[in-house]
């Protein structure tokens, strides 16, 4: 229950304790290990309450602080620095900000009225803007540097997980793009001192609420969320041998999806909901078929022939194109493909290795796997340019999956004789590590967006 | 083939079934009942074994081992583990209801869907090799668990080794 953040590459480690109560508990912590020198500085004020129990169940402003901080993009000034403790914004003295070079600030009020129900006002304030403004000579009050202010309401239960809603608000304010604090990442863990050492779980995006949504004897791989974020598809060996399952993630309600002689592997998919690419090597090699979900149709993709791999299928944002890894020319590269088929063309050419493609929700990019001289780094290549930029400098980094707002990818790589998962920001800049208490985590995959 | 050739070769024949049965449940535990069935011989067989039964050992002997490795990335079969997919052969071959799984198994390096069709190209591999020697194609299963079960869970080279293999199941 113990969020630790810090910070190598600035040689400063700031230590706090996160107040949880109850069930909320994380089972990953993350550590921040590079590029907080990029974040603009922030604060964020304790929120002020008024209620019947003692404290809310929650604290909401450290939340909020520490997804922001987590962005890479911000960097929320210690409480203990804090040069006053406003909690509405006409109390706020921007002088005294702009002295400690903050550039934005947020405040805000809990209160509670009925038992378990909260409503929550808070503002963002812009320091640089003034409160007064001269118009035809006169001074005159205005609100331009109130960025947001806004009153929402949330329960006990739900109560966390509005906290991050908050800090999406207060992102996208900042940065103009939409916030994907208010998500989830599901991932496999191994534990080989469990009676059952495969576990599939989801976690809410700051690694809290981890709640296990299977576990097995025999391995769990490629777990992917449908686009509505109700459902994971995955691949699970319960029956010795790899197939495809599509499992409810609220009911519980599980089916068969691919079980056919060969592999079943590398379930991803189509943005609408409506079909699922796959691997199947059902007629002698590995090749890529669609599933329509609704009338349980397949349809074959390619067709390479004998001894050629072609998996990891993954859609283009407007759903017309795949990318997919193949070694039809001797090693695995990444090709593209209509979804009606025909020839595949070739799109990456750098290093000996590259697999494991995914577009960026912009269509303008391709985060993968590279292999250059033997290493293996996550990587970003420009579709138009064809640019590859390598972003991560861990060990045998695999299963890159992007935020739905593209501004992070969430991977497994090896940190200590152990497989953990990571993240790095899309421009490389911010770098963290996401430890798990026991055993190995593997296979994130970060969910749409939860909140409309 | 006379009356005592006859119980030779049926001697042989439930030895060799016996030996089945033990080795299927005890990986790589053979020679205590080769040994046993050597003893078994001695007595049957005045003049010594005869250039059949030596070619058995052999083969017995060599089919003892169940796993062959691979090279990094590479599904091709290694020249040197010839002679242990020539005597498995020998023995499916004249053993039509017993059915062998090949499990293709890759190192962690690369992507784990990847290497989940890698495994399976290893597997199809040994596959190959057994139906080139004469083993009919319904005697063999493949099934592939990538890089998801590995002989050595360590993070290393020496781990990597041991992970790049196929093995030869006969309880599938």
């Amino acid at each position: 229950m113990r969020a630790v953040i810090s910070m190598i590459k600035n040689k400063v480690v700031f230590l706090f304790l996160a107040i949880v109560c109850g069930f909320a508990n994380a089972e990953i912590d993350i550590v921040i290990t590079e590029g907080m020198s990029f974040a603009r500085p922030i604060a964020v004020v304790p929120f002020q309450y008024e209620g019947l129990a003692e404290q809310p169940p929650h604290d909401m402003s450290t939340i909020i602080a520490a997804d922001l901080r987590r962005s890479g993009r911000f960097n929320p000034m210690a409480l203990s620095d804090l040069p006053e403790q406003p909690t509405r914004y006409e109390d706020v003295n921007l002088d005294k900000w702009k002295d400690e070079g903050i550039e934005a600030v947020v405040v805000g009020k809990i209160e509670q009225k009925t038992p378990g129900q909260f409503t929550v006002t808070y503002q963002l304030i812009d320091v640089f803007k003034p409160k007064q403004t001269l118009i035809d000579g006169e001074l005159v009050s205005t609100n331009d540097y109130v960025l947001l202010d806004k009153i929402g309401s949330t329960n006990d239960k739900n109560f966390r997980f509005y906290s991050h809603q908050v800090a999406d608000n207060i992102y996208e304010a900042l940065t103009g793009q939409k916030g994907a604090f208010a998500t989830r990442v599901a991932y496999v863990t191994v534990d080989r001192s469990l009676p059952q050492p495969y576990q599939l779980y989801m976690a809410d995006s700051d690694g809290y609420n981890p709640i296990r949504i299977y576990s097995s004897t025999e391995a769990i791989m490629s777990p992917t969320w449908s686009p509505d974020g109700k459902s994971l598809a995955y691949v699970s060996f319960e029956n010795g041998r790899s197939e495809i399952y599509l499992q409810q993630i609220y009911t519980g309600q599980r089916k068969m999806i691919a079980a056919f002689p060969g592999i079943n592997s590398a379930p991803e998919f189509s943005p609408d909901g409506s079909k699922l690419a796959l691997t199947l090597s059902k007629d002698g090699n590995a090749e890529l078929y669609v599933l329509d979900l609704d009338t349980r149709k397949y349809r074959r993709l390619t067709r390479t022939g004998v001894n050629v791999i072609d998996t990891e299928p993954s859609f283009s944002p407007d759903g017309q194109h795949l990318v997919f890894t193949s070694d039809r020319g001797g090693r695995p590269q990444i090709y593209r493909i209509s979804i009606h088929g025909g020839r595949a063309e070739r799109i990456t050419f750098e290093g000996e290795y590259n697999a494991s493609a995914n577009y960026t929700p912009d269509g303008k990019s391709i985060i993968l796997v590279n292999r250059t001289n033997g290493v293996y780094h996550i990587a970003k290549q420009d579709v138009e340019s064809g640019i590859m930029q390598v972003l991560t400098d861990t060990m045998l980094d695999e299963s890159p999956s992007l935020a739905p707002n593209g501004s992070m990818v969430i991977y497994a790589t090896i940190h200590n004789g152990r497989q953990v998962l990571a993240a790095v920001s899309t421009d490389g800049r911010f770098k963290a590590r996401l430890p798990a208490k026991r055993g190995e985590v593997k296979a994130p995959a970060w969910s749409p967006f939860l909140v409309k | 083939m006379s009356i005592k050739g006859l119980g030779k070769s049926l001697t042989i024949f439930l030895a060799s079934l016996l030996m089945f049965a033990c080795a299927s449940n005890t990986e790589d535990q053979g020679p205590t009942e080769t040994v046993v069935d050597q003893n078994d011989t001695e007595v049957v067989e005045d003049t010594g074994p005869s250039q059949e039964e030596l070619e058995r050992q052999a083969n017995e002997a060599a089919r003892q081992v169940r796993t062959i490795y691979f090279d990094f990335d590479d599904s091709t079969v290694k020249a040197k583990f010839q002679d242990l997919l020539r005597a498995h052969a020998w023995y499916l071959s004249r053993n039509p209801g017993v059915q062998v799984t090949i499990e293709g198994h890759c190192d962690e390096r690369g992507t784990p869907e990847y290497n989940l069709a890698l495994g399976e190209r290893r597997g199809n591999s040994v596959k190959d090799i057994l139906i080139s020697y004469g083993v009919n194609s319904s005697q063999i299963r493949t099934v592939s668990y990538g890089e998801e079960k590995p002989a050595n869970p360590a993070h290393n080279e020496e781990a990597w080794e041991e992970n790049r293999r196929a093995i030869l199941d006969y309880e599938g």
